[in-house]
């Protein structure tokens, strides 16, 4: 009898347990939910950032709060090793960095709200202007690092060393070639399987732009990835396969696939760091990141930013594998960076 | 008469006996194939993750094979250490075990059990002072305690001395934790009128509130020591647990209190021991006052019943062999490897520039606290609607249809696919409620969502094997059903209800889809200090670590991302073995 009711005593007191745990937990909701109501002013209120901290160690710089990076896989490594270096400095603020394709980071992230900053690796479309717009964010523009957008080959397709930006576009065009031999008579005879960025993607949008051409549409016979990875082992696995992205992907597989010389008219250009500062290689490209205007006002957010553009001008950028940009741009960048923040 | 046996008989016999050896040994042979991969598979990430063999200086062994009647001989590189772990460790447990196995069933349980409990204490310990770390301070942990005993002590006191008034107990039942803890009306709830009335133009409406015991305590300025704090908020209430354990065991008060003081004891010896090995105090006391009283009370009632002691000697030989093997190493100076899954990759958060650097720490910290959220949120959930569908649901008629209705499609629910349950999150925490993108909060609900028909009907399964007859006999002696409920159906169904829960844990616990649609992000650096902070979680982690493009990230990392997964994964399953094994034999005695 004993025994039963020690057991009833221990079960009603695990029973309010546990309700008083559900009590703790809602209590400690409320106390996350009221650090620094900065709700950066875009009507849905849920950007305020509730990294408010409780005590343990802010750090040096007294900074705090979350910064939320997402948008192009291209831009990703460069806003990833800034962030580390950010976050070594500033004990309080968490940047998070999250590689979800250009467009896919404007449509679904940053436009509406629930990101403060966006990488790209083509400039920002009416379209998406236009959705940030209607949530009340202004994008802010900075070009960070050039890119050369690299096209690879199997190691063992030897038959073919440098192509036209119009034999690209052939390839790569709706309704265009789909056999090696199609292109020059010498190519032979072999179906070519292509691997390339899905629709989101930045460098997708830059490629149908400029090297397919506005006259065509990008095919979708390609197999589309957000992930770089999977082009190089496609590309890899298959002799006559056929892929393109950024030059960082390449630079750290070049055993892995063959990169092509581009030839715009003034001989062939192989892809390089260099090649793409001086302009010679074709396929040379920008890349951006955006930042929402009202979100400068936040201290950590600007703070970040200053670091990021001084910092996309050093060696850094370079070991990723992208240009840095010139001390002018990057001059220029600080200057519209303190207009955007009011400073 | 039995000696005759008609000529067909025999026949048939033959056919039948092959028909069903060939059938046996299919089943054996996909058996096998599936444990074979599995196992194949869980060997090439572990050394991936350990990199066992690679380490100086390394023996070569030329091992003569003999295919058909040429003589080959492979060369084997083995590295020293291992030779000498093999000697002092491998060899001394593989002999206990098999003298276990072989002679002395009930030491070898008692071996799994005491290695297994300071292990799984260890784990909580962890959880504690990652909590410490990451979420609460130890003053906020002592005000919430002092304020929850403030409350239990309201609702005790309430039902001593008005033990007749149900309904004015329930009322305190619910109003006392919220009046100890957040006061009345919380700080919220003010905070919300007032940003409302300040949109609409008008002043603070809500300027006095009663202030909770929570509040008061922080607010005073006599706060205890830090260390003292630690004892009361940590140490206390596991010895509240299982002191009395103890002391209905040995049916004396004294063992009891003897324990409580032993455990007090060894806890706040930290405060002159750890410093001299080198850890915090803190995490002595922690350590030590999760890992000794479960401990002590094992080891007593193991002793006490004399069966299998012998396999208490199992832990001895394991650390004794550790420690020698690597006193022994150090002293020769052979290398030891350098394992991807090590120390620092516990602890460290995942770095762009040192793939040796890199670490798992972040995720893991998200991993647990949605695992806590989860539990707190899906648990009561679930089960009431078990108790619900299997008690109280009309069985008959047009009603009895419509919950059988339910029932098939929570079992539709269960087989839905995860990234489903990602969108719903995404468009019902993210898009309709303003959640914050990538939060703890928005994970947990996401994937406890998903795993909650399954708790339902691991839940149902268990209540609805408890035998009618119980629930007749409970009938029988005039008990009501709210009685037969508490008293019967439930406490028989615990085990079960908590196995299913905890296998559905492991489900949630690598679920990786509903985390990519709510936005988790891919690279947390910070591991979150609230449930409402963007977090990441481990199998978000590994993927990413998937993606990089450098091969030292694949390769070693991932592994080792892998392995600290299925470790957390494996002590979960173990632990619902254990508990479902603890009940039954309960049940049985």
């Amino acid at each position: 009898m004993s025994r039963k009711d020690a057991g009833d005593v221990t079960r009603r007191k695990f029973l309010i347990g546990s309700g008083a745990a559900g009590a703790i937990t809602l209590a400690g909701c409320t106390s996350t939910g009221d650090g620094n109501g900065n709700g950066n002013g875009n009507g849905n209120g849920n950007g305020n950032g509730n990294g408010n901290g409780n005590g343990n160690g802010n750090g040096d710089s007294g900074l705090s709060g979350e910064i939320t990076i997402k948008g192009s896989s291209t831009v990703f490594p460069v806003s990833d090793a800034m962030a580390e270096l950010f976050m070594e400095e500033h004990e309080g603020v968490n940047v998070t960095v999250d590689p979800t394709g250009s467009g896919g980071g404007f449509k679904n992230w940053f436009c509406p709200g629930d990101a403060e900053i966006n990488g790209a690796s083509r400039p920002i479309k009416d379209s998406e202007t236009e959705q940030c717009s209607g949530n009340d964010v202004e994008p802010v523009e900075f070009q960070i690092a050039g890119d050369a957008l690299t096209m690879a080959v199997n190691n063992d397709a030897d038959w073919v060393d440098c192509m036209t930006p119009d034999e690209l576009s052939q390839i790569w065009r709706e309704d265009g070639a789909t056999n090696w031999s199609e292109i020059r008579d010498e190519f032979p005879d072999q179906e070519i399987p292509l691997f390339g960025p899905a629709e989101t993607s930045g460098t997708y949008d830059w490629f149908n732009e400029n090297i397919v051409g506005e006259d065509y549409r990008h095919t979708a016979r390609h197999q589309p990835t957000e992930d770089d990875e999977t082009i190089v082992q496609g590309i890899r696995d298959n002799t006559n396969a056929m892929g393109y992205f950024g030059y960082a992907y390449y630079k750290s597989n070049s055993e892995q696939v063959k990169a092509l010389e581009i030839d715009g008219g003034q001989g062939c250009t192989e892809p390089s760091l260099a090649n793409a500062k001086d302009g010679s290689y074709p396929m040379a490209r920008p890349l951006f990141i955006y930042v929402a205007k009202d979100a400068l006002q936040r201290e950590e957010v600007y703070e970040f930013m200053k670091f990021y553009l001084e910092k996309a001008e050093t060696d850094i950028v370079q070991e990723i594998g992208y240009v840095p940009s010139s001390t002018d741009l990057r001059d220029e960048n600080l200057a519209k960076l303190d207009e955007a923040a009011g400073k | 008469m039995a000696a005759e046996t008609p000529s067909w008989a025999q026949q048939a016999g033959q056919v039948s006996r092959l028909r069903g050896r060939a059938f046996e040994a299919i089943c054996l042979a996909s058996t096998s194939l599936a444990l074979v991969s599995v196992m194949v598979l869980l060997l090439f990430v572990a050394n991936d993750a350990f990199r066992p063999f690679e380490a100086e200086p390394a023996l070569t062994f030329a091992i003569p094979v003999l295919p058909g009647l040429e003589l080959f001989v492979v060369p084997v590189v083995l590295p020293a250490y291992l030779l000498v772990f093999g000697a002092t460790l491998g060899l001394p447990v593989a002999l206990t075990a098999l003298y276990y196995y072989r002679r002395d069933d009930p030491a070898g349980e008692v071996a799994y059990a005491t290695l297994g409990l300071p292990i799984v204490s260890l784990l909580v310990s962890a959880g504690v002072l990652v909590m410490f770390i990451e979420v609460l301070t130890v003053s906020e942990l002592f005000a919430t305690e002092l304020a929850l005993l403030v409350a239990v002590g309201a609702i005790y006191g309430h039902a001593r001395l008005r033990p007749r008034k149900a309904v004015e107990r329930l009322a305190i039942i619910i109003v006392a934790p919220v009046v100890a803890l957040a006061g009345l009306p919380p700080a919220m709830f003010n905070d919300i009128v007032n940003g409302i009335a300040g949109l609409a133009g008008v002043g603070p409406v809500l300027t006095t509130r009663l202030f909770s015991v929570r509040e008061l305590v922080l607010a005073s300025p006599f706060l205890p020591v830090r260390w003292v704090m630690l004892l009361a908020t940590v140490t206390l209430p596991v010895v509240a647990i299982f002191a009395p354990i103890l002391a209905r065991r040995r049916e004396s008060r004294e063992a009891g209190l003897a324990l409580g003081g032993l455990s007090m004891i060894v806890a706040a010896l930290g405060l002159v021991a750890a410093p001299a090995l080198g850890v915090g105090s803190d995490v002595w006391i922690v350590v030590a006052s999760v890992t000794v009283p479960p401990l002590a009370v094992y080891v007593e009632g193991v002793v006490r019943r004399r069966e299998g002691m012998a396999g208490l000697a199992f832990p001895l030989v394991l650390i004794g062999g550790a420690l020698a093997g690597w006193l022994l190493v150090q002293q020769v100076g052979f290398g030891m490897p350098d394992p991807w899954l090590d120390w620092g990759f516990l602890t460290n958060a995942h770095s762009r520039f040192s793939a040796e650097k890199t670490g798992i720490y972040p995720p893991l910290v998200g991993s647990v606290m949605m695992l806590f959220a989860i539990v707190i949120l899906i648990f009561p959930v679930g089960v009431g609607a078990a108790i619900y569908l299997e008690e109280y649901a009309p069985s008959q008629g047009l009603a009895g249809k419509f919950v059988t209705l339910i029932e098939i499609n929570i079992g539709n629910l269960a087989g839905v696919p995860s990234v489903v349950y990602g969108l719903l999150g995404l468009a019902l925490f993210i898009r309709f409620l303003s959640m914050p993108v990538g939060a703890i909060i928005v994970g947990a609900l996401a994937v406890g969502l998903l795993i909650l028909p399954i708790v339902i009907i691991s839940a149902q399964e268990a209540i609805r094997a408890v035998p009618d007859s119980h629930r007749e006999a409970s009938y029988g002696m005039g008990a009501t059903r709210w009685q037969t409920i508490r008293d019967v159906v439930l406490p028989q169904a615990f085990p079960g209800i908590l196995t299913g829960t905890i296998l559905a844990l492991g489900r949630a616990i690598g679920e990786t889809a509903p985390l990519l649609m709510i936005g988790m992000p891919a690279i947390v650096r910070r591991a979150p200090d609230g449930f409402f902070a963007t977090g990441s979680a481990m199998p978000r982690q590994i993927f990413r670590w998937s993606k990089e493009f450098d091969p030292l990230y694949r390769h070693g990392v991932l592994a080792a991302g892998v392995v600290t997964l299925l470790v957390v994964l494996l002590i979960m399953n173990g632990t619902a073995i254990i508990l479902r094994n603890k009940f039954q034999r309960e049940e049985t005695a």
